[in-house]
């Protein structure tokens, strides 16, 4: 019963899409001089989670890899190439939208985290152990 | 490879990146007035690293601008012509200064993403605590 839990593995495909997406922004940011760089995002966890919720059978991740193959594999199959800005160099990062994106990682970290505390505090509080 | 420390290792080498390219700036701001110095100028590159799946900043080897000296005339300056001219430095401070204005934005937008990231994972180990 208490061995799949909806809300644990929703928590963390949220955490884990969120690390992904700070990963991709910070190469964004660490290449934000260097020429002919594209900068790229990864689509919101809302989007990729709608898209997988019409088969209820299978375990909801952002990606295949989440649930039957090692979680390090690659993100760059779902990473988007954002080019609404360039440079004359041919870079498209813009460090403002970087930093809006960051922080947008970071609070979706956050939130996914304290759902996961809180679902565990009910766990706990089943057990009897405050 | 979590995505945490590639975030991390992404941004520690565009803190380098930036820092190299400030350590040239200077030296060319203090050879301003050096006879004969030509402004070096560093190229920035992107090294994908296939192995963990990430793209590092690199910085490239130094070039010097070839732009035309400064000639300045002084008929008694040591290094002085038959015609009273010697050939000064290439460096134009303002645009030195500008330079180094972008690389400290940049240097702090690295800056400020690996503060965020090492805040994100810290925040995932506090769900081990009590």
């Amino acid at each position: 019963m208490f061995q799949n839990l909806t809300v644990f593995k929703t928590a963390y495909a949220m955490a884990v899409h969120a690390g992904q997406r700070q990963a991709i922004i910070a190469q964004n940011v660490a290449n934000a001089d260097t020429p002919g760089f594209v900068s790229r995002d990864l689509p919101s966890f809302q989007e990729i989670y709608s898209s997988r919720m019409g088969d209820q059978t299978m375990l909801r991740a952002t990606r295949v890899g989440h649930v039957n193959g090692s979680p390090t594999s690659s993100i760059d199959g779902l990473a988007q190439e954002d080019r609404s800005f360039a440079a004359p160099d041919g870079n498209t990062v813009s460090l403002e939208t970087e930093m809006v994106r960051a922080t947008d990682a970071k609070r979706q970290h956050e939130r996914s985290l304290a759902i996961y505390k809180s679902a565990m505090n009910v766990l706990r509080s089943s057990l009897g152990r405050q | 490879m979590s995505d945490f420390s590639k975030a991390l290792g992404v941004s520690a080498s565009g803190l380098q990146a930036q820092a190299t390219r400030l350590r040239h700036l200077s030296e060319n701001i203090s050879n301003a007035d050096t006879p004969g110095y030509r402004r070096k100028t560093v190229p920035f590159r992107t090294e994908f690293d296939a192995g963990t799946d990430v793209s590092k900043v690199e910085v490239g080897r130094v070039s010097l601008d070839d732009g035309e000296l400064e000639r300045i005339f002084d008929p008694s300056h040591p290094m002085a012509d038959e015609t009273g001219y010697f050939e000064g430095s290439n460096v134009n401070l303002l645009i030195e200064l500008a330079d180094a204005r972008e690389a400290q934005r940049s240097y702090e937008a690295n800056l400020k993403m690996f503060e965020q990231a090492r805040q994100m994972s810290s925040g995932l180990l506090q769900l081990l605590r009590r």
